[in-house]
């Protein structure tokens, strides 16, 4: 046991320590930061009051709420799956560098090693996203706060539940990679393109027909929509309150996500959970399995 | 003395390439013991085979009484390597990285702590302790190497080319370090080496070429069975020289003649005693060993 907590150890500090790691699993969360600071936040914000019966006043800082809501729940649904797999490079990183090498000559097991990486990729990628989240909620805070204390729980569950997923995801992936232009390769591709497939630049809804059913067979998908639920229900709520009729809401409810259909079936949240953890429970079966049956040759 | 390593009709094919071919030797306990080879020869496979790195196709491998096939742990903690490369982590401290390797061990707390200052003594390297490995020189990095492999107080250490790249008053230290060692601790190294003058201070040598044994023996064994040896005469002319019957050849102010043993250098100057006035007698040097048996020179472990 206390190998594999000196090792887990080994690993946080070497992915903090590295700047370059550190700073490329940044990089998908500062774009969308970016994207929003620039004109996303005035298309939803468009998009939102554009939709809004006219004669019905709608205060500011519900639209700020909502706006506030996607770009957070955007954040964290990239975030969560990014710095997860750049964290996981580094096992990729020391099969490159040869590091290995020196922890296999020890009389350990490779399972050993592989928990370490695992679990290593989930506590570090679960401090970036805690600390995240509670920007995050802050930034909401100061432009118009309608989250419920259980929406920010809730948020907080989804976080870890998505962080699982992606340690899982990056274990199974990077399994198979073992040089630095693989990483390159596979950290261009995930940072650049999840933001796209979890629907964190874009609506899901806005996207093809044909596209919406690709996307409605990946689990994070539902990641997405559970961010969406919780980071923007208060808001959707409030303009109810405020005599926007249901149909508008619904609408809306469609229009950023928080409703996913598979097909044509309504996903509901707590389906949404069983996906995510039968994914879940599915990748890290895969990674065992592929660590039970690796072979030392190559 | 025992043998701590035994290998036996050691085979290792990748796909069509045949890395080791029914590789035989043994390394006694305590002494050091040199493999030599150039670049792709089975060097590295065959130490990796023994690590436990890579599976063999054929053959075995006894090291210190544990067999591989049954018990490579036991192997594992016999064994210290330093490989060609530094492996440590280069972002962490050399305190971090110790200790992370020896936690590998159970080496942790008061005890990781106690070795540690035995071997920071040793090797001189107390001061390095919080500095991150990336910025160290290559010779101090190569003494945290050292340090790491020697954690777990293993019986027998491989130094792959160890010192390849270091400029010569490191290498010295650290051969002194290799040599303490080796008296102290009766610890066996195990060596691969591009540097001859090193493997001619082994007690033995093996030479592989294409996976293959082309030689072993002491250095004077493979010395009197590979190479002649060499009478520089001084204060001589060039027809003096040719009456030897020898080859020869000039130098700054002497003459170097080649003679298959030293009973022939006896002999030549009995025969021509008035000739031998000034002149020193050599053996042929590892340099020249290699080349015999491999029609190879071995240059920074590329074939020439």
């Amino acid at each position: 046991m206390k190998v594999v907590l000196t090792l887990i150890k080994r690993n946080i500090k070497l992915f903090f320590k590295d700047k370059g790691m550190f700073l490329t699993a940044l990089i998908t969360p500062a774009i969308l930061l970016v994207l929003y600071a620039t004109f996303l936040s005035n298309v939803y914000r468009d998009s939102f009051t554009m939709n809004f019966p006219q004669g019905i006043p709608v205060p500011e800082d519900i639209i700020d709420g909502l706006v506030g809501g996607q770009l957070i729940s955007s954040l964290l649904a990239v975030s969560c799956i990014t710095v997860a797999f750049c964290s996981n490079f580094l096992m990729v990183q020391d099969r490159a560098n040869g590091t290995i090498k020196d922890l296999r000559i020890a009389p350990i097991s490779t399972s050993v090693l592989s928990l370490s990486y695992y679990v290593a990729t989930l506590i570090s990628t679960l401090l970036i996203c805690f600390t995240a989240t509670v920007i995050c909620l802050v930034y909401v805070a100061a432009i118009g706060w309608y989250m419920s204390a259980l929406d920010v729980l809730l948020l907080f569950l989804d976080v870890i539940i998505l962080v699982f997923f992606g340690t899982a995801l990056s274990s199974l992936i990077n399994f198979f990679l073992s040089t630095q232009g693989q990483i390159s390769a596979v950290g261009t591709i995930i940072s650049a393109g999840y933001g796209f497939i979890c629907g964190a630049y874009m609506p899901i809804s806005s996207f093809s027909d044909g596209l919406q059913k690709v996307i409605s067979f990946l689990p994070g998908t539902y990641g997405t929509s559970l961010f969406r639920n919780h980071a923007m229900d208060g808001a959707l709520k409030a303009l109810g309150e405020e005599g926007i009729p249901n149909e508008v809401i619904d609408g809306l409810r469609d229009a950023v996500d928080c409703n996913i259909y598979f097909f044509d079936t309504k996903v509901e949240p707590y389906v949404m959970y069983i996906v995510l953890f039968v994914s879940i429970a599915l990748l890290v079966g895969g990674y065992i399995l592929l660590n039970v049956f690796r072979k030392k040759d190559k | 003395m025992k043998n701590i390593i035994e290998i036996n009709h050691l085979s290792k094919s990748f796909g069509e390439v045949k890395a080791v071919q029914d590789l035989s030797f043994r390394v006694k306990e305590g002494e050091l013991f040199a493999f030599l080879g150039v670049n792709g020869a089975g060097k590295s496979t065959t130490i990796n085979i023994m690590c436990a790195q890579l599976t063999k196709d054929s053959g075995s491998i006894v090291i210190d009484g544990y067999d591989l096939d049954k018990n490579v742990d036991g192997i594992k903690r016999e064994l210290g390597v330093v490989f060609q490369n530094s492996v440590l982590d280069g972002a962490l401290s050399v305190y971090d990285n110790l200790q992370s390797r020896a936690a590998l061990y159970g080496i942790i707390g008061d005890e990781f702590k106690s070795r540690l200052d035995e071997l920071s003594e040793l090797l001189d390297f107390k001061d390095l302790l919080k500095r991150s490995v990336s910025k160290l020189s290559g010779g101090q990095r190569r003494r945290i190497d050292i340090a790491r492999a020697l954690l777990h107080k293993p019986k027998i250490l491989v130094l792959d080319e160890p010192t390849t790249g270091l400029d010569p008053q490191t290498r010295k230290i650290l051969w002194n370090v290799i040599s303490d060692l080796r008296k102290n601790e009766q610890m066996t190294v195990f060596l691969t080496t591009h540097y001859m003058e090193e493997a001619a201070e082994a007690d033995f040598v093996v030479i592989i070429d294409s996976g293959k044994i082309s030689a072993e023996g002491t250095p004077l064994e493979l010395k009197n069975t590979y190479t002649g040896d060499f009478i520089t005469v001084y204060g001589i002319d060039e027809a003096t020289v040719k009456k030897f019957g020898y080859e020869y050849e000039p130098i700054r102010d002497a003459y170097r003649v080649s003679v298959p043993n030293t009973k022939a250098a006896t002999e030549l100057i009995i025969k021509y005693p008035e000739v031998f006035v000034d002149y020193e007698i050599t053996k042929g040097k590892m340099d020249d060993v290699f080349l015999s048996v491999t029609g190879k020179k071995l240059v920074g472990g590329t074939e020439k």
